[in-house]
């Protein structure tokens, strides 16, 4: 019973806790943080116990017959939820503190994951997209929280994601008129009765509509604005884990609804090349912000892409390695906003032209940030190298050459901004304005420490990801896979023993640094930035010893002319357009009572003309 | 018959009230506040004892003792018992809201028009007559002119001329409608009508069809008859702009569906509402993008409310109507509370312009709470009740595969997202200017807080309404089991 | 037939009134006669020739020596509804000509768009 009753508790739970939080907040906001820590955490938990095949909760509403469930694959992404979810609100407590409409706040914001626990645990489509439209309200709540400059950001992610949703609506309704039935096990059944045209309708609309929330281009005008306006422990959940919900929905449609799709179908092809341009272009974009949270939102949507390329490829390696960067992403992605979030919070700017020298001040945060780059880079010993180096080893192995040049290039170009991000806020000339900065207080680098401490223990052993990640697949239909805790397979029999890879490249690292302190260690001392001599002039106390600022001048004006084209442009243009048009149509109310009288006369003399054409002529 | 607890007492007991306020205007004008509140209390009480017992079997009442086809009836089937049941709670709920919201004087005959209004509305649905049917409507227009010119510091009466030119015209060719029907079949009771329509040729049941169609299609708000809609709608008082949304077109709806359901064929005509709805629909949103009023803006997204439900009903199928009558519910609910809120921002900043609004949200949290609540329940969110609505139209969209049909609705909301969220954003982030801040008086609150549990209720469970709303669909879509028990039996 | 085309002839005369007619009250003038020529229509239908009023005034009158009754009796329910709208328009009027002093149709569109 208690079992049965498990999945409704936790959503039960989970909305009912956003509605209470609210209302503590009005009441009684000194137990706010009990509250909100309280409510987090016991839908985790219950998530947490939830077994891998849990019964289906089966009921009926509004005339559908709608069930809840968790399948190895839906496991998955509840625990990413889960687990970004509770760190991300631990570390919103400190970072919200003092903060206007709080109870706003965490009503949206609790919303939010709970509804992304609702769309995981729906095996129907109506309850889908139910929490789907509740997740992109709730959402569009938080983007538009903190000042008006934030509408229109807020506005333009409203809109992709009602056009996102309303593609997947009328794929759902579309479906329902073949299937007359909502559930996911009946659709599938059905699914290989359809023709291949409407097939393929239902494939595209759903891609659109998980796409929207992935940011795959060209649909991913609204993201870097909508990451940028959120607070920032939003923003680490929005880019960490409610654009894996996208990633979610996708791995639903393109391996359960459409095993129709073999691999190498046109529209995998083209997916992954969308995949591996969002990528690509993802990356240059990210190189040339000078706002921190826009470059990671821009990194975002360039490692989705990486986690699109390998979902299309579908291959069992591919696949594999699509999911791992997912979690991986939404590990490493929620940390590094939240370490940047930090460096906000500590000195209200995100410019990277103004942060500077931080690392002394924060130095957790500098961890932080540091590890959370090498993730994204890919570069071991961090979890991020095993996704890529399984994505790349897929691509090669389903004779995708170019697409790994596509992403090798993007990768590589991803040090640029990975380094700019670090150098400009953490490295460089120690200012005086930025002396009185501390670390954040604990509550805030202790989410941001575990996720660090997540992304090692996930480069030296993926398999704690592998396991849960081989059930997942096998729920999407793909046959057994081996894996074993610290080793990486691939087709040509090579095994990479990243525990043996770690092993020597930390005893290498750990020696060096021990050699550099032993032979350094007496002849150090401290020193200020501005204690240096050069040609016998002392640097006065406001010379710019670092270049942070314009640091990529050069490759801008390189890339200048691919800037001019951009589909953000194009698309504001087109609703400029559309907004002129709406306007000049409205003149049809003249505001003249004759006018309207005519126009009644004229709408009966033209039925009684055109009867027998309007409506038939039989009566 | 049990006399505490008939359908005559939708019409006479308003009716009655409505005569009795003046009187009571001169006593005291405490009483002319308290007197429709209990009057549409008791209505409510009827119409939820009256329910069950429609649902099981239509009462079919008659009028000063004459048997149809003869006399009057009146007729309290599943739609409308559902209809009349939610007219009479909305109108109550308005009156919450009018208690504290109308206070300047002449208190009588704002009352005494409502009550009207609640009669004639009440009275279109349940009347079995049609020339009934055109007294009621006319009823209905009167009242609806004269408040729309209530406040006598607006435009009011510029668009109370607007309304009554062309409810003139809606009265004259429903009166040329009835006139032809009478010189062919002879008899005005709708049942009996529907029996003898087969001998009528064919070209003027078309005539007469149109007629009805152009005439009840105005005050259907049917795109392009609705030139009056958007003034008359901005320019009445806040709470009876939300009564015109929520009971007054729908009470002509009824009205234009009961005619074209029972009287002609459906699906002769079915193609040409789900084209005229789209229409309607379409050029709806698209004028209430740029609107600067809110009250207008309101209006606008009323009238493409209405096309969706006439797509709805067009689609001519059991889900098509049930999504239909979902439809109009979510819709009164949500627009009533609209209106409400909109009424009370409109009446704090002082101002009717959207760009004036901006920053009262944050001052009048409550009001701004309620706008945005039921901003995002009609834009059709979950877990609100507009949802549904849509959901179920979209069903039976795909059912009766108008994939076509189901993009352009989407596309529309789209549009009112866009609009709806743009104002809800004002109302929050934008610094007030020095105005006067004023508290939201405790009942407007209350009628506010009433409709938004409704909605976000329907929202999470909608069986409570798909439930009542399947059989009133059916007795729509069931011709012969109307025409026997309106007929009773003869 | 001379009623029905007299009505016809009236309601024509009518819808032009209020659509060409530039005058609010020439307007109102114009749907009252629409109206009228609608009443006179109702009638006509109800009227067959010959026949005395549907009362029963002399012994052994059968019913269809008398004019059909019901046309009457809805006419004059019209009638007053007519009256009833005509007295709100030209109230609604009075108010109009005290807001823009003028009752130009055209000159009257503040609410437009």
């Amino acid at each position: 019973m208690e079992q049965l009753l498990n999945i409704p508790a936790i959503l039960a739970i989970a909305f009912a806790g956003s509605i209470l939080v609210f209302v503590t907040h009005l009441v009684l906001p000194r137990l706010r943080t009990a509250v909100v820590l309280l409510l987090t955490l016991v839908p985790a938990y219950l998530v947490w116990q939830l077994p891998v095949d849990s019964p289906m909760v089966y009921f009926s509403l509004g005339g559908f017959d709608l069930s809840w469930g968790t399948n190895p694959y839906s496991r998955l992404f509840s625990l990413l939820i889960a687990g970004i979810g509770v760190l991300s609100t631990i570390y919103s407590l400190a970072f919200m503190k003092n903060k206007a409409r709080l109870g706003f706040f965490y009503l949206a914001f609790l919303a939010t994951i709970a509804a992304m626990y609702g769309i995981v645990f729906s095996q129907d489509l109506l309850s889908l997209f139910f929490f789907w439209e509740i997740m992109t309200w709730s959402s569009f709540l938080l983007v538009i929280y903190y000042r008006f400059e934030n509408q229109q950001a807020g506005i333009r992610y409203f809109v992709f994601s009602a056009v996102g949703a309303y593609a997947l609506l009328t794929a759902i309704v579309y479906l329902y008129s073949f299937t007359g039935d909502l559930s996911l096990a009946a659709t599938f059944r059905v699914i290989p009765q359809l023709s291949t045209t409407q097939l393929s309708w239902i494939t595209v609309l759903f891609l659109l509509g998980f796409g929207v929330k992935s940011a795959l281009m060209p649909m991913h005008v609204w993201a870097p604005d909508a990451y940028r306006s959120a607070p920032s422990p939003f923003t680490a959940l929005f880019s960490g884990v409610l654009s894996k919900m996208g990633v979610f929905g996708m791995g639903l449609v393109l391996f359960k609804f459409m095993g129709g799709l073999e691999p190498g179908h046109i529209i995998r092809e083209v997916l992954a090349w969308m995949g591996g341009i969002t990528a690509l272009l993802g990356t240059f974009y990210a190189v040339f912000q000078t706002d921190a949270k826009k470059l990671l939102a821009y990194s975002s949507i360039a490692q989705l892409g990486y986690i699109i390329v390998g979902l299309a490829i579908g291959t069992p390696m591919s696949v594999m390695a699509a999911i791992f960067l997912a979690l991986m992403h939404g590990i490493f992605k929620s940390m590094l906003f939240m370490g940047v979030g930090s460096v906000f919070h500590q000195t209200g700017s995100l410019d990277l032209n103004e942060l500077t020298g931080l690392i002394r001040r924060m130095p957790l945060s500098f961890v932080t940030v540091l590890m959370g780059i090498i993730t994204v880079a890919g570069v071991p010993p961090l979890g991020g190298f095993v996704g890529k180096w399984l994505l790349y080893e897929s691509l090669i192995t389903s004779n995708h050459y170019f697409l790994v040049i596509v992403l090798f290039t993007s990768s590589t170009a991803a040090f640029l901004y990975l380094y700019r991000l670090i150098f400009s806020i953490f490295l460089g000339q120690e200012e005086r304005e930025f002396d009185h900065i501390k670390e954040v207080s604990w509550v805030m680098w202790v989410p941001m420490l575990i996720l660090a401490g997540m992304t090692l223990v996930t480069g030296i052993l993926p398999g704690i990801f592998f396991g849960p990640i081989a059930e997942a697949m096998q729920y999407l239909g793909f046959p057994q896979i081996d894996w074993q805790m610290s080793v990486l397979f691939n087709p040509w029999g090579n095994q990479v023993d990243m525990l043996s890879v770690i092993t020597s490249i930390a005893t290498v690292f750990l020696l060096g640094l021990a050699f550099i302190t032993w032979k350094n260690f007496r002849t150090t001392r401290y020193v200020t930035t501005k204690d240096i001599h050069t040609s016998g002039e002392m640097p006065t106390e406001n010379e710019n010893l670092t270049y942070a600022i314009d640091f990529y001048r050069p490759f801008e004006r390189a890339a200048a002319p691919i800037f001019k084209y951009k589909v953000t442009r194009m698309y504001a243009s087109f609703a400029e357009n559309a907004e002129h048009l709406f306007d000049l149509l409205r003149h049809v109310y003249t505001g003249n009572a004759q006018t309207y009288a005519l126009y009644v006369v004229i709408f009966l003399v033209i039925l009684i003309v055109f009867s027998g054409w309007i409506f038939g002529i039989q009566i | 018959m049990n006399l505490n607890f008939s359908p005559v007492h939708f019409i006479a007991v308003p009716l009655f009230a409505a005569f009795l306020l003046p009187l009571l205007g001169r006593i005291s004008q405490k009483l002319v506040t308290l007197v429709p509140g209990i009057v549409l209390l008791y209505l409510s009480a009827v119409a939820l004892t009256l329910f069950p017992q429609a649902y099981n079997e239509p009462i079919v009442e008659i009028i000063a003792g004459w048997r149809p086809p003869f006399g009057i009836t009146l007729v309290f089937g599943p739609l409308a018992a559902f209809l009349v049941t939610m007219i009479t709670l909305i109108g109550f709920v308005v009156w919450i809201y009018s208690y504290r919201f109308i206070i300047r004087a002449p208190l009588e005959k704002y009352y005494m028009l409502f009550m009207l209004l609640i009669a004639g509305s009440t009275g279109i649905i349940l009347t079995g007559d049609i020339f009934n049917l055109f007294v009621f409507l006319e009823i209905t227009a009167i009242a609806a002119y004269s408040l729309t010119a209530f406040l006598r510091d607006h435009n009011g009466a510029e668009a109370a001329f607007k309304y009554l030119l062309i409810g003139s015209f809606a009265s004259a060719f429903v009166l040329l409608a009835i006139i032809i029907l009478y010189a062919n079949v002879g008899t005005l009771n709708m049942a009996d009508i529907a029996v003898r329509m087969g001998d009528v040729p064919a070209k003027i049941k078309l005539t007469i069809m149109i007629l009805f169609i152009v005439g009840l299609g105005i005050e259907a708000e049917l795109f392009p008859l609705n030139g009056w809609a958007p003034d008359a709608y901005s320019q009445a008082p806040s709470p009876i702009g939300a009564v015109f949304a929520g009971i007054v077109v729908k009470a002509a709806v009824y009205a234009l569906m009961r005619v074209l359901f029972t009287l002609f064929d459906l699906p002769t005509s079915s193609h040409f509402l789900v084209v005229m709805g789209t229409i309607t629909l379409l050029i709806a949103e698209m004028s209430a993008m740029r609107q600067q009023q809110i009250k207008r803006m309101l209006a606008f997204s009323s009238i493409g409310q209405m096309g969706l439900v006439l797509v709805a009903f067009g689609l001519g199928t059991r889900e098509g109507i049930a999504a239909a009558l979902f439809l109009m519910f979510s819709h009164a609910i949500i627009k009533t509370l609209l209106f409400f809120s909109a009424g009370y921002l409109v009446f704090f900043s002082g101002f009717k312009n959207i760009s004036d609004l901006e920053g009262v949200g944050r001052e009048k949290p409550w009001t701004g709470f309620f706008f945005s609540l039921g901003a995002l329940a009609i834009i059709g969110l979950p877990p609100f009740s507009g949802f549904w609505g849509k959901f179920y139209l979209l069903i039976s969209a795909a059912n009766a595969s108008h994939i076509f049909l189901i993009v352009l609705i989407l596309f529309s909301a789209v549009i009112e997202a866009v609009y709806y969220l743009r104002v809800v954003g004002r109302l929050y982030f934008k610094k007030l200017h020095d105005i006067e801040i004023r508290r939201t008086p405790f009942t407007g609150l209350l009628a506010m807080g009433i409709l938004a549990i409704v909605t976000i209720t329907i929202g999470v469970y909608p069986d409570f309404i798909y439930e009542l709303v399947l059989p009133a669909a059916d007795e729509l879509l069931d011709k012969a089991a109307y025409l026997q028990y309106a007929m009773m039996g003869q | 037939m001379i009623y029905y085309i007299t009505s016809i002839a009236l309601i024509l005369i009518g819808m032009y009134a209020v659509l060409v007619k530039k005058n609010l009250v020439k307007m109102i003038i114009g749907l009252s006669l629409v109206d009228g020529g609608l009443h006179l229509l109702f009638i006509a239908i109800g009227y067959v020739d010959d026949a005395t009023a549907p009362i029963f005034s002399k012994e052994g009158l059968s019913a269809a020596e008398m004019v059909d009754p019901i046309p009457q009796a809805l006419v004059l329910t019209a009638i007053v509804i007519g009256l009833a709208v005509t007295a709100v328009a030209l109230a609604i009027i009075i108010r109009l000509y005290d807001h823009h002093k003028t009752l130009n149709v055209n000159k009257i569109r503040e609410l437009k768009w």
